[in-house]
């Protein structure tokens, strides 16, 4: 058996949207005048997921990157197009699909607000049939993978947003899907749930090879979490490759922060560089890799006095993202 | 095969069950609105009280007034209690959450009838308990022969299962419309007038009572109420007949228009 999970070919949505002008004469004409406007939200895409894999599928707002999961996971009927999920095909086979894949959308609850998560896990080891004592074990491991085991008991609408997030993604896992669908996972979360989370997932799929499919507007979650990156703004795919490749393409900026052992007496500057911010001891640089090279530049810096200590950086993912977006 | 069908039931009964604990943190709330009931008899009450002595009769169409008070409150338990899911359906549309519900390996719409399930039996309950006091003290005991009672029983199950027909048919609209009150509006309202909620069937014009006695809305409220105030076994026939042919016509719209919604759903937000 091949692994490839999924495989997305020439797929496409388009809707209809209604249009209305605004204020209230808008309104009244639009009640007999229907003016209705294509969209495509998602035109021709193509790529393949394997066993395993952690995909990162990320663009602006309005993308298509929603519609796709959409797709793939059965709720919605391409315009064109073929689309395999686990040999299925998701609007066709949706219920059996269902027992195979996880989806969590960060900004929709799914667990019951009103009762312990623990409910709705008893409510979900019913619905995707799991054996009750397979259910408790996997359970365990969950609220192992997630440290949760002291939020189960109490009412979801108690708990922060962070707890609320691990337990929701939890309970898309219990019934062990081969595939998630993470749309947004830690939107709105804290430094310290994000990388709960993240740890929670890398983990998962570590153990179980759980194939990740991701979208996020935080580059730390692409960064942490994906090797792979594919990128798509309206409706088209831009770019599929690894995060690092994206990285190395994107970026020949480099940034370095230098500590000297002497204050400076006067205005730092160096032929090619960029001088960012100048302190009493130390300095902020920028430079293109292409004009200069790394080495040149750390050596210019030493002849200039004594240094207590260098430190070269990339600019974050997430000003690459911005890059491409603009194009 | 036996495995499977255990599976099956122990899926729906533990969605029942989930809500019916769910509706446990909402008890004070039901019991709020089931407190509507007590001022919706008590006027009934008053109103057809002054009807029978202005009239100077002891039966209207066949009914004595213990037994139109009884009929009010039965109709009343069935319209209070049904399962409204075409608003969730149209809430999960708006917020988009049914991306969630429409995912997991159960059939949707049983899914939102074992849903309201849990729901209308707490509902039902608090409204009967309610208004009992009010309308014993009024009209004494019902005159139900305990050998009509599960002929009763089944002709109120199809009238609810009637009647969720309907709301899935009118909340299935929300795939493309999202918001549905007009027609449920719509819906009540015929309801109001020929399903007997307002008056009994038997207390239409005589040229409007065959059209009414035909039409599903009756079949939903007024048929469970009349059984249970005047048991016939000729009227119980015909209306299970009726209630056949109406859920064999909506089964099939539904199968249709299911399939045809689920083509047609966008899903809101992302």
């Amino acid at each position: 058996m091949s692994d490839v999970v999924v495989n997305v070919a020439g797929l496409a949505k388009t809707f209809q949207v209604k249009q209305k002008a605004a204020g209230l004469r808008g309104s009244v004409r639009s009640l007999w005048r229907q003016e209705v406007r294509e969209v495509t939200a998602v035109s021709d895409i193509a790529f393949s997921l394997e066993k395993g894999e952690m995909l990162a599928f990320i663009g602006p707002n309005g993308a298509g990157k929603s519609t796709t999961i959409k797709m793939l996971t059965g709720i919605l009927y391409p315009s064109a197009g073929q689309a395999s999920v686990l040999g299925y095909t998701p609007w066709k086979d949706r219920r059996k699909l269902g027992y195979h894949i996880g989806s969590v959308f960060g900004q929709k609850p799914q667990l019951w607000y009103h009762l312990p998560a623990e409910d709705t896990f008893r409510l979900f080891a019913r619905i995707y049939e799991l054996d009750m004592g397979e259910f408790q074990k996997r359970r365990d491991f969950l609220v192992e993978s997630f440290q949760i085991g002291d939020l189960l008991q109490t009412p979801v609408r108690k708990l922060s947003l962070g707890q609320r997030m691990k337990c929701e993604i939890a309970a898309s896992l219990l019934h062990r899907p081969r595939i998630i669908f993470l749309d947004e996972p830690t939107i709105g979360l804290d430094v310290v749930a994000k990388q709960q989370i993240r740890d929670a997932i890398r983990y998962l799929n570590e153990q179980e090879q759980t194939t990740i499919f991701l979208t996020s507007h935080d580059a730390g979650d692409i960064e942490s979490l994906c090797k792979r990156v594919v990128i798509i703004n309206h409706g088209r795919l831009i770019y599929d490759n690894s995060t690092s490749a994206l990285k190395r393409q994107y970026l020949r900026r480099k940034i370095i922060d230098v500590r000297f052992a002497e204050p400076l007496t006067a205005p730092f500057a160096l032929p090619c560089v960029e001088t960012l911010k100048q302190g009493t001891y130390g300095v902020k640089l920028e430079f293109d890799g292409r004009d200069i090279p790394v080495e040149t530049v750390v050596q210019q810096i030493m002849a200039t006095q004594s240094c207590q200590d260098i430190t070269i950086a990339d600019p974050p993912l997430e000003e690459i993202i911005r890059e491409i977006y603009k194009k | 095969m036996l495995l499977q069908l255990r599976r099956t039931t122990t899926k729906y009964s533990a969605i029942t069950m989930t809500n019916l604990q769910n509706q446990l943190a909402y008890v004070w709330e039901a019991l709020n609105r089931a407190v509507f009931i007590i001022l919706i008899m008590f006027v009934f009450i008053q109103l057809w009280t002054a009807v029978y002595e202005s009239q100077g009769a002891t039966e209207i169409a066949g009914l004595s007034l213990s037994a139109t008070i009884w009929y009010f409150l039965i109709a009343e338990v069935m319209e209070l209690g049904k399962i409204r899911h075409d608003e969730r359906i149209s809430e999960e549309v708006k917020d988009g959450s049914v991306a969630y519900t429409l995912t997991r390996p159960y059939n949707y719409l049983a899914y939102h009838f074992f849903n309201g399930l849990g729901e209308t039996a707490v509902k039902m309950t608090l409204i009967f308990l309610l208004g009992l006091p009010l309308v014993v003290y009024y009209a004494g005991w019902p005159t139900l022969q305990p050998q009509h009672a599960l002929p009763v029983l089944l002709v109120a199950a199809l009238a609810m299962l009637l009647d969720f027909f309907v709301f899935s048919i009118i909340g299935l609209l929300a795939f493309v419309t999202e918001d549905t009150f007009s027609f449920r509006l719509i819906y009540q309202k015929l309801v109001f007038i020929l399903g007997g909620l307002m008056l009994p069937l038997d207390f239409l014009p005589a040229w409007l009572q065959p059209l009414a006695r035909v039409l599903p809305f009756n079949l939903t409220t007024y048929a469970p109420a009349k059984l249970f105030v005047a048991f016939t076994w000729a009227q119980f026939w015909q209306i299970l007949a009726l209630q056949a042919i109406w859920l064999t016509i909506f089964g099939l719209v539904l199968l249709r228009q299911y399939r045809w919604a689920t083509r047609q759903l966008v899903v809101n937000g992302g």
